[in-house]
């Protein structure tokens, strides 16, 4: 095949390489491409190359001298020459022509934007078409835009969900606050129940027959039901909020399980059950919230001792899971057992497995999901195995990081009980309380039981009429209501601490709110202690003689 | 169409007559996008539903909204987006209009997706051009006059741009006559 020989006119050649010049062997310029020429106008034909341009080195960053010598050795790579009078680079290939000895250096300039471009006077158009670097430049650009759109999209979307994070804590905390009222409006009627049974089953009013006795029995039982499931909505409200924060001790582990089965003891003595406790290391301590451990546990237990028939087995056993490094609990019953399909939803809240069971167990169905948060409060986990028929075994793991085997102590000291008797006149020496409250079931409730308990009891019912009340008759203790019209009572509190006669008076708190800080709040205003209603009058007036100086007590 | 035509419709719509009118033209024309990003390709079918709804809602012919949409194509959303690029084709409105169908023949070859129009020149004179204009697109001869119009404002050459050849009425494309100088004077 013949080579096919072609010439093409200068002025074609400048159209398809408009950067290309051509020195000679003594690196003068004997030619130049036309838009090279129009904007570099001095590096014309006769100048020599070195006066005007200097090789870039890539690798040592230093420009060189450009020789005939140096072309040669380099031809195979890509020249870069650096303008010595503008921001010009030009990106050249050297071809070298022989006789006569002449090099020919073809490429356009080095420029990495648009920018780049127009600064050096170029348009697109001064490119050759087969020259890709406007190409490149555009899609460099056309990236840039992609770019900024797709910043521009994620910032409008974080926008959005900002707002709506913000919505929904709005939201979150519209349910803490109705929770918060709820809790008040339910526990204040239930703490007049409650008040109002045990001083009846007391004999406050008088004796009661047997059937009275019976009737008022299950006026508490019921009522004590009610403030369990109160109790576990606000646990669960808590957990929901992220409330809810474990008090952390080094517990005994015996002294949980005992008391936790001590609790179940007297359902599981009527079904006739054999309730075992079985623990490998009876000294173990473990890093935990003691009342919610034992809150967990009752619950397992309640409910093995409710889904076993008369007659069963319910053990709860203790062992080291060396795997998990975990104290595992495990609750074993014989109990009527559980298909694999409920326990896929069994954690779930408010799920009763089935309205047949629903009606012969009673319960809400929050048990086992408030198990589950608080075991995983703990950093640990609920699990359950169960076979219809045979029974039961749910299995929870605490964390045993920070567990120590230490020497099992603290003294438990044991609660003592006053008997109560009925009501009689008191001397005027006996102690003097104000108790504040704005709803009359409760003040009636807790003023009839303290002077049924011979103390002297004065009453108000908001918190101004507390702060007149106790600066007229100057009791020896005040027992006040946080939530009250006119002042409330962490207001009446304030001003009765700022007056100097009262600022030691003891102040006890008594509030239904159940949701986290309350306490701190009363303290902070001056009480020397707080009650979550109900209260449990009995612990009240324990506090109370613990409050009042050793003369006053009776 | 790319999305760089749709977010120039709503740029247009929210700076000259609201946020309002751009939420009630997307409305009409049914359209769900909350943000149009410039290089996704879409439907053609959203564009001239914007259009539509844009002349009902604004009450404003078809041809006004084109043209405008055109001027405002090239002086707003070009410049601010593509500024370096619309620089760099030329450095005057003949030179720009000359290198029209090679950049073109550019943009075609980096958006693959992209359809984008052919324009041929023709007649180069000392103060005229004509233009050739061919898209498989209907009915946007008048944008590409309102393009026209904003590239001679972009370069500060006042030009005087007439329709000779029109495609709805039976010609193969359409095409233009651009002044400038004195013959736009004319």
């Amino acid at each position: 095949m013949t080579q096919a020989d072609f010439m093409i006119d200068r002025e074609q050649f400048s159209k398809l390489f408009p950067f290309h010049f051509l020195l000679d062997a003594n690196m003068r310029v004997l030619q130049t491409g036309a838009v090279l020429a129009r904007i570099c106008p001095q590096f014309c034909v006769g100048q020599e190359l070195n006066d005007h341009f200097s090789l870039f080195d890539l690798s040592s960053d230093r420009a060189k001298r450009i020789t005939p010598e140096l072309i040669s050795r380099r031809q195979t790579g890509i020249f870069i020459f650096e303008s010595a009078t503008s921001n010009l680079s030009l990106r050249l290939q050297a071809i070298i022509l022989r006789d006569p000895e002449r090099y020919l250096f073809l490429g356009s300039p080095w420029v990495r934007t648009l920018k780049q471009m127009q600064l050096l006077q170029l348009v697109m158009n001064d490119f050759a078409l087969h020259d890709s670097t406007v190409d490149l430049l555009q899609m460099t650009q056309t990236n840039d835009i992609i770019k900024r759109d797709l910043y521009q999209l994620v910032a409008d979307r974080t926008a959005k969900l900002s707002l709506a994070n913000a919505e929904l804590s709005r939201v979150m905390r519209s349910k803490d606050d109705f929770l918060s009222a709820m809790s008040h409006e339910l526990r204040t009627p239930l703490n007049a129940v409650l008040g109002l049974s045990e001083s009846l089953a007391e004999g406050v009013y008088g004796e009661m027959n047997a059937k009275q006795a019976q009737s008022i029995n299950t006026i508490a039982e019921s009522g004590r039901h009610l403030l369990s499931l109160i109790n576990d909505l606000l646990d669960l409200a808590k957990i929901g909020a992220g409330k809810m924060e474990l008090e952390l001790n080094n517990a005994n582990m015996e002294d949980v399980c005992q008391a936790s089965l001590r609790l179940v003891l007297g359902q599981a003595q009527k079904k006739n059950l054999n309730l075992t406790l079985a623990m490998n290391d009876k000294s173990v301590m473990l890093m935990a919230d003691e009342r919610r451990l034992k809150q967990i546990l009752v619950n397992l237990l309640s409910n093995a001792v409710k889904f076993t028939p008369d007659g069963g087995s319910v053990t709860l056993e203790t062992m080291w899971d060396l795997e998990s490094e975990s104290l595992m609990f495990s609750v074993r019953d014989t109990g009527i057992g559980i298909t694999t399909e409920d326990l896929k939803r069994l954690f779930s809240p408010f799920t009763q497995l089935d309205s047949k069971l629903s009606r012969q167990y009673a319960g809400t169905g929050l048990g086992l999901s408030l198990v589950l948060k608080l075991a995983e409060l703990h950093g640990g986990s609920v699990t359950v195995e169960s076979e219809i028929g045979k029974g039961s075994c749910f299995t929870l793991r605490i964390p045993g990081k920070g567990l120590e085997n230490a020497i099992r102590g603290g003294d438990k000291g044991a609660v003592t009980i006053s008997e109560i008797s009925p009501t009689k006149i008191l001397p005027s020496n006996t102690p003097l309380v104000l108790v504040a409250d704005d709803n009359e079931i409760n003040l009636i409730t807790v003023s009839d039981y303290l002077r049924a308990n011979q103390w002297r009891v004065i009453q108000a019912r908001d918190g101004l009429e507390a702060v007149k009340m106790a600066r007229q008759h100057a009791p020896s203790l005040v027992l006040m209501d946080i939530q009250m019209p006119q002042m409330d009572g962490l207001d009446a509190i304030v001003h009765l601490r700022a007056d100097n006669q009262y600022a030691k008076i003891p102040i006890i708190a008594l509030t239904s709110c159940a949701i986290g800080g309350d306490r701190e709040r009363c303290m902070a205003a001056g009480a020397n202690d707080y009650l979550s209603k109900p209260v449990n009058m009995k612990q009240l007036v324990k506090i109370m003689h613990a409050l009042l100086p050793k003369d006053e007590t009776r | 169409m790319y999305g760089m035509v749709n977010k120039s419709v709503q740029a247009l719509v929210t700076t000259t007559f609201g946020i309002d009118k751009w939420e009630s033209i997307k409305r009409k024309a049914g359209v769900k996008e909350d943000v149009f990003l410039s290089n996704e390709s879409y439907p053609d079918s959203i564009t001239y539903g914007l259009i539509g709804a844009a002349t009902e809602v604004l009450g404003m012919s078809a041809d006004e909204i084109l043209f405008a949409f055109g001027e405002f194509w090239i002086l707003h959303t070009a410049r601010e987006e593509y500024g370096d690029m619309l620089s760099s084709a030329g450095r005057n409105l003949p030179e720009f209009l000359e290198y029209l169908p090679m950049f073109h023949i550019r943009v075609a070859l980096i958006f693959p997706n992209l359809k984008p129009p052919r324009f041929e020149c023709s007649n180069r004179k000392a103060d005229r051009i004509t233009m050739h204009y061919f898209s498989h697109r209907p009915g946007l001869s008048v944008f590409v006059r309102g393009l026209f119009s904003g590239v001679a404002k972009l370069y500060n050459t006042p030009a005087q741009i007439t329709q000779t050849k029109f495609k709805d009425k039976g010609d193969d494309h359409d095409e233009f006559l651009v002044y400038w100088g004195d013959a736009a004077k004319q």
